[in-house]
């Protein structure tokens, strides 16, 4: 186990916001290992492989062909071996719905994708620097949508 | 009411009827009574009469007797002794016949006695004076005395006759006073008594023909009941039937006929020949219900088909009630009318409704849809806008980094836009919740939205407290929202905003606003503002969508804030109005209905 670099998996059908999201990481200096999954299934796929590094953060986009942000969610919850990974929705939308549908089945924090570069990093940097084992026990519906 | 009224009538004309009979019975003892008192009369005036005949005879007898004894002491002739002898004999069937006429009256009785004795007196006088006579001794004194005494008895006789005949006389007269007042008062009596019954039988006349009037007034109003019943029967397509349950009878309406599609009254109503016409798939549900009715003894409304002989459908709705008669029989009252009209109606109304639904299921979900797909490929332009101008921002021309700032801001509209619009759809879907809320805590969520601008502008906002209301509870921080963003938004410059929220609770017809008001009580909230205002004549437009009043680049409005407000009042069954003055400001009123 490296304990020397933060490791980041994102699942996102869409090559620009990978672009974006791996963009985002390099400019931050941050030192993570970002793996990048192009839909639910290629994720699952991989987590459930033994050689599988389990993320410090997983971000899922919700709207993924093959498998939904949403089923990963919970296949992801209902896995002892998985369940302790903070998932963080990462979606372009954030109707009161998803919001709703996400918190219940156990997401971490929700992430409007935002329309601003210079945003995008400063949520994602706040995101990794989350200590997500205080931020667990306080949260609830209001502080679950990341308000930037 | 009108039955009390005739049943009144009755027993009195009864008693009136009664009382008549009791007077000419009566008048008919009055008369016999006073008849047989006339022949009492009659029969005392020939008994007096007959009295006064035989007293007469006495006295006669007597007279007779007497001057036939002077000739007799004249002339010694013993012919002129014939009336006296014959007198003695006369006189005694007088007395028989006197007796037996005043038999009844004492005083007269006693007379008779004293006359009886007088004459007796005088016969043994006129024996004892004919001894002398006979031996001629006519000058001796004792003759002479007895002759002198005879004189003497003849006028205590007379006398004592006049006194019986006075006293028959005066008799007589009580008698025939009594008798006359008798006639007089009978008469009079008669006439009055008379008269009363008349008058009780006009009063009765006049009873019956006023009592035949009101009967000929309440036939002729059920006529026009019957014939007004008769039309609605037809207008309004149903019929009534009754079912006289003991017996099995059954009686319909014209109409019910007409119902059926057959000529009145051209079949025998019976339950079985209504059955035939029932739509067979029906006639179970309709056997049941009527099952039902015979139990529960009222119909519950049932609804079923016919078929009539021409092979149409027709939609029928029946309902009946069990009533008792007087005699205790049963009797069930039934009223079927024809609905066809209204299931045709109805079923159009809700295949338009479906229609509708799905139509504008498609056109929000459509809504729903593009502006949400919208946001990704902006987003996506907007992230690469940022990323050109920070990493190749200074190669760019003076002209170049026009067009991005251009693009910026188109692209900033547009985003701005597409936010309306999804917050538009989203009021638009109809499942949402309605809670009781504190309209208070909802608007202080609003203004902590706005708490950036508000502080900007240095806003000065004062509201009054409000009211708890069952609403969608984010709809309405929505509304109270976008109206403080509408009120910053459209401020004057260098003036220092000012929002004054104040509510009321208000009936509809006080408020001449509300003339399409359902609810008669509505919680009225106004927000009034000190900013640039509008033109009156835009009152209605500026709740259109898309519909701006200003210039994009002095405003930076996008024409859905307001429409989403009013769709949001009329998710609410409530109202709103706005009202504005050039420079001057803006006021815009909720109303919502209390619950």
């Amino acid at each position: 186990m490296h304990t020397d670099y933060i490791h980041i998996i994102l699942a996102d059908d869409d090559e620009d916001d990978i672009l974006f999201f791996t963009d985002a990481f390099d400019e931050l200096k941050i030192n993570t290992k970002v793996n990048t999954f192009k839909d639910g299934e290629e994720l699952m796929n991989y987590l459930n492989t033994d050689k599988a590094v389990m993320p410090e953060v997983l971000f899922l986009d919700l709207n993924m062909p093959k498998k939904t942000g949403l089923e990963c969610l919970s296949e992801i919850k209902a896995n002892d071996k998985m369940s302790g990974i903070a998932i963080a929705i990462y979606s372009t939308s954030a109707s009161e719905e998803d919001i709703e549908k996400t918190f219940v089945l156990g997401a971490n924090i929700y992430i409007k994708k935002p329309a601003d570069f210079k945003n995008l990093k400063k949520v994602l940097s706040e995101v990794v620097s989350i200590n997500w084992q205080y931020h667990t026990n306080s949260l609830n519906k209001d502080n679950f949508l990341l308000r930037v | 009411m009108k039955k009390k009224y005739l049943f009144e009538s009755t027993s009195f004309l009864r008693s009136i009827l009664l009382l008549s009979l009791f007077v000419i019975l009566l008048i008919g003892g009055f008369t016999y009574k006073h008849i047989a008192n006339l022949k009492d009369s009659t029969e005392v005036v020939v008994k007096t009469y007959k009295v006064n005949v035989e007293l007469e005879h006495i006295i006669s007898y007597l007279r007779d007797a007497e001057s036939g004894y002077r000739n007799y002491i004249a002339t010694k002739d013993t012919l002129y002794l014939r009336p006296y002898l014959n007198a003695s004999e006369k006189v005694n069937s007088s007395f028989l016949k006197l007796k037996g006429l005043v038999k009844e009256n004492s005083e007269q009785l006693e007379n008779l006695k004293v006359l009886n004795i007088l004459t007796d007196s005088l016969f043994s006088n006129f024996y004892k004076s004919n001894v002398f006579v006979k031996n001629d001794e006519t000058n001796t004194e004792a003759f002479r005395s007895l002759y002198f005494k005879e004189k003497i008895i003849i006028d205590s006789i007379r006398r004592q006759s006049k006194t019986m005949f006075d006293l028959e006389n005066k008799l007589l007269n009580v008698r025939q006073e009594d008798y006359q007042s008798d006639s007089q008062f009978t008469p009079l009596f008669f006439y009055s008594v008379l008269l009363v019954t008349l008058i009780f039988i006009i009063i009765a006349y006049n009873k019956i023909s006023i009592d035949l009037k009101h009967i000929k007034v309440k036939n002729d109003q059920l006529l026009i009941f019957k014939e007004a019943t008769n039309q609605s029967e037809i207008i309004g397509k149903h019929g009534n039937w009754i079912w006289h349950i003991e017996s099995n009878m059954f009686a319909y309406s014209d109409n019910l006929y007409r119902l059926l599609g057959e000529e009145p009254q051209s079949f025998e109503a019976t339950f079985d020949n209504f059955l035939k016409f029932v739509h067979p798939e029906d006639v179970e549900k309709f056997s049941k219900d009527l099952d039902k009715m015979i139990t529960v003894e009222e119909l519950p409304i049932t609804n079923y088909r016919i078929i009539q002989r021409n092979g149409s459908i027709k939609y029928l709705k029946t309902y009946a009630k069990s009533f008792y008669s007087d005699n205790g029989q049963k009797r069930l009252i039934g009223n079927t009318s024809d609905v066809s009209y209204e299931i045709e109606n109805i079923l159009k109304l809700e295949e338009h409704n479906l229609k509708l639904e799905r139509n504008n299921k498609e056109l929000s979900a459509f809504n729903y849809a593009a502006s949400h797909d919208l946001q990704e490929p902006l987003r996506k332009i907007q992230t690469f806008i940022s990323r050109l101008e920070e990493k190749e921002g200074n190669k760019f021309s003076d002209s170049g980094r026009q067009y991005l700032d251009r693009i910026k801001s188109a692209a900033t509209r547009m985003r701005l836009l597409i936010d309306d619009l999804l917050q538009f759809s989203r009021t638009n879907k109809p499942d949402k919740e309605f809670i009781s809320s504190d309209l208070n805590t909802l608007f202080e969520n609003a203004k902590q939205d706005m708490a950036e601008i508000i502080l900007e502008k240095k806003a000065q906002i004062t509201i009054d407290t409000l009211p708890k209301v069952t609403v969608i509870e984010f709809q309405i921080q929505q509304l109270f929202s976008n109206l403080l963003s509408n009120s910053l938004k459209y401020s004057q410059e260098e003036t220092v905003p000012i929002i004054k929220i104040n509510y009321s609770k208000v009936k509809a017809d006080e408020e001449p606003d509300l003339i399409k008001a359902t609810k008669s009580l509505y919680h009225k909230i106004t927000f009034t503002d000190n900013g640039i205002g509008f033109d009156q004549k835009y009152t209605d437009q500026i709740f259109q969508l898309f519909s701006r009043l200003h210039n994009k680049k002095e405003y930076s409005g996008t024409g859905v804030g307001l429409s989403i407000c009013k769709k949001i009042v009329d998710n609410h069954q409530g109202f709103i109005f706005a009202k504005g003055e050039i420079n001057i400001g803006a006021t815009f009123t909720i109303y919502l209905p209390v619950s």
